[in-house]
């Protein structure tokens, strides 16, 4: 079967964020299915086990995408995307489940086509924030949000001095977040003060859109409005007003 | 499980509010650091002096540096053997310590009764704890590096940037201690501080040194040379005015050729866009056939160059395949923390006394342990990966720090938060359920 896969933080956090995304996901393939009780990739474990009770907890999961018959999934975490791409197949020789980040999904050319997005509100100026996760996979995810970007009628795409293979790190990944905030305290700054020009700063990471938002508003740096990917392309598909 | 881990915690935390805090060395290193980070990585892309920008030249090497090194790590016994009988034809006289207890005793009978050594900048000294064990037999050192003489005027203990190690200290300050050490009155301009100590320590050291402490950029084993890199001429002033030179280096410098030691050596200048003055290739004892072709060592340079190849960990992390057996082909560049996500956000919390960043912690855990990498702030790093990317000799650091995470948490020492999202992972297959 076909899975959204949801992601941790996500499904805790932000249930608005996997609304959208399974509206994404479903508009372009009705077979893609949602389930509870789905186990967690584990990253974080990465950043806080023992390397034996990260393999046990791998072991796990992968029995339970076994059990459930998962031969295709779509992450909407980057985290999840890096990890089950990278670790996974390491681990486990004959892993051949298909992972794409929802990214990567949406930027398949029949897939653009079909959503046909467009803006048709006042100008919109918007950047994209790489994450760290989809920068760094195995096959990396850095060409495909900036093509669908590109693609959107009626915005303008501006970069960051930092960049793709430059871009900087938000200060939140590998379990830093939970016990030094400071450190997103300083480097999310560093992006928000880059990401000026535009009104709109797109993240396709929840970790990365949690720090970026809470130091956003904790500085009152810029006018700019931290948004995650999915929910700025419902908006679009809905065709309702950005509220920036 | 003990309480060791909330120890550890609160200690950084501590440290991580005096950042923010004015007037002190965290402070000031931070927001120095800060600085230097953001015109590096700009900096990288633009053509200063040569025809590429650093980045070109990182990407262009890359792969030929690496093969260097991944050649050394693989053939380690070898290279070793052939570099020693290389530099016995050059005349240099070498030893192979294979423990830093070893280099201890090497070097104090290397240095027999002298009382004072001048040193350069070294990793290696401060790796093997060369400055602790002359302190114990009361030999002074003298360091030559402006930034390490700074380092001392200030008594300064605190991680720090080896390239510019006191560039942190403001120049008031500066100026205000030389008054007081040493009674003289400055104006408080870069220019006077130098002139300073161009008149009176360089004289000093030409008529003092009789031993001299230099570390080597990389060492190539076919010819027995050893190449050095530098801006002020104080390591070419220590290897040429002094008697004895010694040089304390660990055998994972050793490159097969000649060649391959300056692209290690170019390698350093190009990633720290430094326009570096000098790059020293020495080959042996200074020495004379003038007199009727009897050859004679010691004209002006040096007497005796004294090599001291240190193994200690190297040979063992390659024979064991441990994690971080890809940081023997570390040449020292630092880029990795001028690219780092913590180093860019904690400055010198975020490091030990062995250095700044992630290598730093890394040589305190080979060195102390884990709950010293864990005090240096193994937990600040978010996994970003920008050293591994950004290693111009693919030296897989983030991977390193994340086995060092494990083996903390092995040891009950990682944050207690983490550790609750360990236990609800567990039990509850989510971490934030
Ligand atoms: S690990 Fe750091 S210092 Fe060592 S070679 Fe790589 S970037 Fe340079
Ligand atoms: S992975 Fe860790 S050590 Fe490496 S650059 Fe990122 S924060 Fe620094």
């Amino acid at each position: 079967m076909k899975l959204l896969y949801m992601g941790c933080l996500s499904r805790a956090n932000f249930p608005e964020m996997c609304e959208n995304a399974k509206r994404i996901v479903n508009f372009l393939d009705s077979e893609f299915e949602v389930l509870n009780k789905v186990p967690c990739c584990g990253s974080l474990l990465h950043n806080t086990s023992t390397s034996q009770d990260q393999s046990n907890y791998m072991s796990e999961v992968y029995e339970w995408f076994k059990t459930n018959n998962i031969s295709e999934m779509v992450t909407i975490c980057a985290g999840c995307y890096n990890y089950l791409t990278r670790y996974y197949p390491e681990q486990f020789s004959e892993f051949n489940i298909k992972i794409q980040h929802l990214i990567q999904f949406i930027s398949e050319p029949q897939n653009l086509e079909k959503m046909n997005l467009e803006y048709t509100g006042k100008k919109l100026t918007i950047t994209y924030h790489d994450a760290c996760h989809l920068r760094n996979a195995r096959k990396p995810i850095i060409e495909e949000p900036r093509h669908i970007l590109s693609s959107i009628k009626g915005i303008k795409y501006k970069e960051m001095d930092n960049n793709r293979e430059e871009s900087f790190c938000c200060g939140s990944g590998g379990g830093v977040y939970s016990s030094f905030k400071e450190n997103s305290d300083y480097n999310s700054r560093l992006i928000l003060d880059q990401a000026k020009r535009a009104k709109l700063l797109l993240t396709a990471c929840p970790f990365c859109y949690t720090a970026l938002q809470r130091v956003n508003e904790q500085y009152k740096r810029s006018r700019t409005t931290v948004m995650k990917f999915e929910d700025f392309i419902v908006k679009l598909m809905e065709g309702s007003e950005l509220e920036v | 499980m003990s309480d060791k881990n909330k120890e550890l915690y609160d200690h950084l935390k501590g440290l991580i509010e005096k950042i923010d805090e004015s007037d002190n060395y965290y402070n000031a290193f931070t927001d120095f650091w800060r600085i230097a980070c953001a015109a590096q990585n700009s900096t990288i892309n633009t053509k200063y002096k040569y025809d590429d920008s650093s980045k070109e030249f990182i990407e262009k090497y890359k792969k030929q540096l690496s093969d260097i090194r991944k050649e050394l790590v693989n053939n380690i016994e070898y290279y070793v053997e052939k570099t020693m009988k290389s530099m016995e034809k050059n005349k240099m006289k070498v030893h192979y310590a294979k423990t830093n207890e070893e280099a201890h005793t090497i070097f104090l009978e290397e240095l027999g009764d002298i009382e004072t050594v001048y040193k350069s900048k070294s990793v290696e000294a401060k790796d093997i704890g060369i400055l602790e064990l002359l302190k114990e037999n009361n030999i002074t050192v003298k360091e030559t590096d402006l930034g390490d003489v700074l380092i001392q005027l200030f008594d300064y203990k605190l991680p720090t940037y080896q390239v510019g190690p006191g560039i942190h200290f403001e120049i008031e300050k500066i100026v205000s201690k030389i008054k007081e050490v040493y009674g003289a009155e400055l104006p408080p301009k870069a220019e006077s501080i130098v002139q300073f100590f161009r008149d009176t320590y360089r004289k000093e050291l030409l008529n003092d040194v009789k031993v001299s402490l230099t570390s080597a950029n990389s060492i190539s084993a076919e010819d027995g040379c050893i190449v050095l890199l530098e801006n002020e001429g104080n390591i070419s002033l220590l290897t040429r005015a002094t008697e004895k030179h010694i040089v304390l280096v660990g055998i994972s410098k050793i490159v097969p050729s000649v060649f391959d030691a300056l692209l290690m050596t170019k390698m350093v200048e190009r990633t720290n866009q430094a326009d570096l003055a000098y790059i020293s290739f020495i080959y042996g004892p200074s020495a004379t056939s003038d007199i009727r072709a009897h050859s004679v060592q010691g004209m002006y340079g040096a007497k005796e160059v004294v090599i001291i190849l240190v193994d200690d960990w190297r040979t063992n992390a390659i024979k064991e395949d441990l994690f971080y057996k890809s940081f023997l082909q570390c040449i020292g560049c630092k880029t990795c923390s001028f690219y780092c996500t913590a180093s860019k956000a904690f400055g010198n919390v975020y490091g030990s006394k062995y250095g700044i960043g992630a290598i730093g912690i890394l040589r305190d855990y080979i060195h102390n342990g884990i709950e010293a990498a864990v005090r240096d702030g193994l937990y600040l790093c978010t996994g970003c990966e920008k050293c591994t990317n950004w290693c111009p000799a693919e030296v897989n650091l983030a991977e390193i720090m994340r086995s060092l995470k494990k083996i903390a948490t092995e040891k009950g020492l990682a944050p207690p938060p983490l550790e609750k999202y360990r236990q609800k992972i567990k039990q509850e297959k989510n971490p934030f359920s």
